[in-house]
């Protein structure tokens, strides 16, 4: 098996030059935590107006997530990556365990109609995010152990096996929304790992077969309703459209230069369901008006442009596969949110990174920040 | 790998969708989404205006606005609701379920805040919520406007009463009303009902999503109604509703001069009272069901064939048509054939030789029946409607009958029969196809109290328009005026016993039969039913008129007998509030 040159990741520079200690660490793209941590700082201020009514509590909690998300950045910055790479598979096991642990009822707790929740005391977490990172890893290293820069068919295989056992485990929970964030993080990687077009047309093609089978047999049947609403919201406008359409108006009625913090009278007033999480967007947008709506994206988008520029000069495939597999989630759901909010998606839980109210999905953003990191950091060869 | 910068690419173009997007949605269509967004959070709620207030002419209340006082709760505001209105029901006297029940079958209102539980408690009841305020947050007493008709029964068929506005009329396309409001539904309430009604203030309210108010946002005060001044007097309205107790009929009280409707009685009556709550069904049946249907108004509702009052159109008609002069006789046996036909006097032992006058005074029917077969129904339907027969008399109140005056075209193309000869005889006396109302009478009186000068009458407003006076030789009006004061005031009228002391009245009997006698029968022998129905048509003082008085009884019997002395009745009230009347010249 050879290696083609157009395979080799690494984009110039090999030496790390030599800078100090602090200069070590001034050569990773801080800006990558620098604006996830802006955005973060946007998302405690407005789950706070998104909550002022329920008490303080959600306010202070997520700016406690926040700080316990930027520890966990700098632990797994810290951890090498491709040590991590080496216990990838019993990562990935441990990861599959806490999905079926969560299944069993007693243990898993259910919220929202999905059992998807531990708890660790008062703590909770939702195996569905440790398993975004823990899947990434091992398939990062399953695609980076491949030679040739074209995936043979039984290759994709075992990657999308990789991918289906914990996305088949969530969506028993059923958790379609999180379960629905394995496809562009696969999709992600295999593209950048090599996948000839004829198997991008073929997957296009399967996906329309599974697509139908899953409406058919797959769906429960508020899923189905959601996605029947989300096509002629005036289905039901008391009913599942209606979360589409008050949301659509609290973005609609913020405007241009929204109406002012705690001023937005659709989520004051209570109208915006899941304000402080799935609908944080529709909070902002009313608040801020389409300016704070492109200083987020814009933040978003620095976010992922820089986060590019460290794949693209990684120092080896696993490298550019880790940071391609977190980039396409973090970005997926940025997109899939931004289009739910305005009735362009079919509303399902998908949060929104940095900004939406929630521990685990904050960490989990967090700790993907520190991947990224953790693979610009170590992309000299001199380490 | 280059493909890396595809995946830049892609978020690139994606990002700037999403851009557009919301671009669209806020930049674009942002004040229509802002407008939906204050249509989610306002809600208007309407300010009943107070109703205006209806008087009589001296300015005493006829209707009037009463606080009632009603219980709400909050559904919300208790974490047992059944128990708390069992707590509700131990006040009221009522059982909680049946109050459970009536909660949980309101619908949501604009602003959903409070169900209502009981309407009209009382000052007791009240209190006793008031001092449980803090242990029962969830109760909350309201005041709304309720409708009082102080005098119940004695002035109901003026005033009529009010009801909630039924879902027909909410979907008709200019109506201004909204849901439980209640309107005019008959009588003056009914007729006046945009003047009374006033304009309905509004209270912009910010409400959450559940609908619960949290705060003012704008108020609009209502324009309250407007107070109406009718021309009824009290007094007499209510000594003609005791003449008439226990009878079926009507008296209605004209000011001849300009049309004021003095008194308008009707009985059996109701109380309207009745409508100002939520009149349940079994209170309706009985009502619709009653004996004698109480809702009618027999002034202007009822109508029946006149009877000897209709003798002064007849003798007007006679003396211009110039088929009989003042002294003019015929000679009364008791009965006559006509047509072949015999036709009875109502006096068996017949008037001898009768002139005009004495034919009015004492109401013969032989000199009538020899003036109609001469005249001929035309001409007789003719001078009727110069009187303001056959047509409403215009008086501001809906429902009024016109009656029935007959002609050979009518026979024909209503009838589908010619018109029979042997007719022309009942009507000349007012019997048969002919049909009036009191109003009508009183209108065709106050004629006989101006010599000529029709007045329309009237209750709230002053009419603009005039009738055509019912115009005659003056020489002829005198002379049936003279007819109808011996009617009253010489010992053998037959208006006798309408006479008060101290008062000139001017009047006409009227008697009618209810079923074709071919014998002399005493009308109190008969069954109810087949009665006659008793009239009495009057104007005092004779020498300036300033009532006209009718009275009409259903099945009383004789007019002289029966409709006469509810007359003196209210003759004698009249006189009781005008003690200078008792200056005026007497004969």
């Amino acid at each position: 098996m050879k290696r083609s040159s157009r395979s080799l990741p690494i984009s110039g520079i090999f030496r790390r030059p030599d800078t100090g200690p602090f200069g070590r660490l001034s050569t990773a793209r801080w800006s990558v935590l620098l604006t996830a941590v802006v955005i973060s700082a946007i998302g405690v201020g407005t789950v706070g107006s998104a909550s002022s009514e329920l008490g303080a509590g959600y306010f202070s909690r997520q700016l406690v997530w926040v700080g316990l998300g930027l520890v966990v950045s700098f632990v797994v910055l810290a951890l090498d990556y491709q040590r991590l790479a080496s216990l990838a598979l019993p990562i990935y096991g441990s990861g599959i365990f806490l999905l079926v642990v969560v299944l069993i009822p007693g243990v898993g707790r259910v919220r929202g109609g999905a059992r998807s929740w531990l708890g660790l005391g008062s703590f909770q977490v939702q195996p569905s995010e440790i398993a975004k990172l823990t899947t990434v890893l091992l398939l990062a290293r399953f695609l980076a152990g491949i030679a040739g820069d074209r995936l043979r068919t039984r290759e994709i295989l075992v990657a999308v096996a990789i991918v289906a056992l914990p996305m088949g485990l969530i969506m028993l929970q059923p958790d379609l929304g999180s379960a629905a964030m394995f496809v562009p993080m696969l999709s992600g990687m295999i593209w950048v790992a090599g996948v000839r077009w004829r198997f991008v047309v073929a997957a296009g093609l399967l996906g329309l077969c599974i697509g139908g089978a899953v409406w058919t047999f797959g769906l429960q049947d508020y899923q189905r309703d959601r996605v029947l609403t989300f096509m002629s919201p005036e289905r039901d406008p008391h009913g599942a459209g209606y979360q589409a359409r008050q949301s659509k108006i609290a973005v609609g009625s913020g405007a241009l230069l929204g109406r002012g913090y705690e001023q937005g009278t659709q989520s004051q007033l209570r109208f915006l369901p899941a304000r402080h999480t799935d609908f944080i967007f529709a909070v902002l947008a009313e608040e801020w008006g389409f300016l704070g709506v492109l200083v987020v994206l814009g933040l978003y988008g620095t976010f992922f442009f820089n986060a590019i520029e460290v794949a693209a000069r990684a120092r080896d495939r696993l490298g550019i596969l880790l940071v391609v597999g977190v980039l396409a989630t973090l970005a997926f759901h940025v997109l899939y949110n931004t289009a739910m909010v305005i009735g362009r998606a079919p509303i399902t839980g998908i949060p929104l990174p940095f900004l939406s109210y929630g521990g685990s999905f904050t960490l989990f953003c967090f700790a993907a920040c520190g991947l990224i990191l953790n693979v610009d950091y170590r992309r000299y060869v001199n380490r | 790998m280059g493909r890396v910068r595809y995946l830049m690419v892609l978020l690139a173009v994606t990002l700037t969708l999403v851009v557009a997007n919301y671009w669209f949605v806020q930049g674009v269509q942002g004040a229509d989404f802002r407008q939906l967004a204050e249509n989610n959070r306002l809600r208007e709620v309407p300010i009943q205006a107070p109703r205006g207030t209806i008087l009589e002419r001296e300015g005493r209340s006829l209707a009037e606005n009463i606080p009632s006082y009603n219980l709400r709760i909050d559904p919300s505001g208790t974490a047992d609701l059944s128990s708390s209105l069992e707590f509700a029901g131990e006040i009221l006297g009522v059982d909680g379920s049946t109050l459970g029940a009536r909660v949980a079958a309101q619908p949501d209102g604009p602003v959903r805040q409070t169900a209502l539980v009981a309407e009209d408690l009382s000052l007791g009841q009240v209190a006793r919520f008031e001092s449980v305020g803090l242990e029962h947050p969830e109760f909350a007493i309201d005041v709304s406007q309720q409708r009082l008709y102080r005098h119940r029964e004695q002035v109901a068929h003026v005033l009529g009463y009010l009801g909630e506005v039924n879902p027909a009329e909410l979907q008709e396309k200019s109506n201004p009303y909204q849901a439980g409001e209640q309107i005019g539904r008959r009588g003056i309430e009914r007729q006046y009902q945009s003047l009374l009604r006033g304009e309905r203030g509004e209270r912009v309210v910010i409400v959450d999503s559940r609908g619960r108010p949290v705060g003012d946002y704008q108020e609009e005060q209502p324009r309250a109604g407007e107070n109406l001044r009718l021309t009824i007097d009290l007094d007499l309205q209510q000594a003609a509703q005791r003449a008439l107790a226990g009878r079926v009929g009507a008296v209605v009280v004209l000011d001849p001069r300009d049309g004021e409707v003095l008194v308008m009685a009707s009985s059996p009556s109701y109380d309207p009272n009745l409508f100002a709550r939520r009149l349940d069904a079994d209170a309706w049946t009985n009502l619709i069901e009653a004996p004698h249907q109480p809702l009618q108004n027999r002034t202007l509702q009822n109508v029946h064939s006149p009877g000897s009052l209709f003798k002064v159109v007849m003798a007007l008609g006679g003396l211009e048509e110039g088929i009989i002069v003042p002294e003019t006789r015929v000679f009364c046996s008791g009965a006559k054939k006509y047509f072949g036909r015999r036709s009875r006097c109502w006096k068996r032992a017949g008037h001898g030789w009768v002139n005009l006058r004495e034919a009015i005074k004492k109401s013969c029917d032989i000199y009538f029946y020899d003036l109609g077969q001469q005249m001929g129904i035309d001409a007789i339907g003719r001078h009727a409607r110069r009187f303001g027969l056959g047509e409403a008399t215009g008086i501001d109140l809906l429902g009024e009958k016109s009656g029935l005056v007959p002609s050979r075209e009518w026979s024909r193309t209503v009838r589908g029969h010619p018109w029979y000869p042997g007719e022309t005889i009942s009507v000349a006396i007012g019997q048969g196809p002919i049909l009036t109302s009191p109003l009508q009478i009183a209108v065709l009186m106050s004629a006989a109290a101006n010599a000529g000068p029709r007045p329309i009458p009237w209750l709230g407003e002053e009419p603009s328009e005039h009738r055509a006076p019912a115009e005659y030789a003056s020489r002829d009006w005198q002379l049936v005026r003279e007819a109808l004061r011996a009617v009253v005031m010489d010992s053998d009228g037959t208006g006798r016993s309408a006479a008060v002391p101290g008062l000139t009245i001017a009047g006409k009997t009227g008697t009618v039969q209810v079923v074709s006698q071919q014998t002399w029968v005493k009308s109190e022998d008969l069954p109810y039913a087949e009665r006659d129905h008793a009239w009495f048509a009057s104007y005092a003082p004779v020498e300036d008129p300033r009532w006209v008085v009718v009275v009409f009884v259903e099945h009383g019997g004789a007019g002289s007998t029966a409709a006469a002395p509810i007359a003196k009745e209210v003759y004698e009230a009249i006189l009781a509030k005008s003690p200078d009347l008792g200056h005026l010249p007497a004969s």
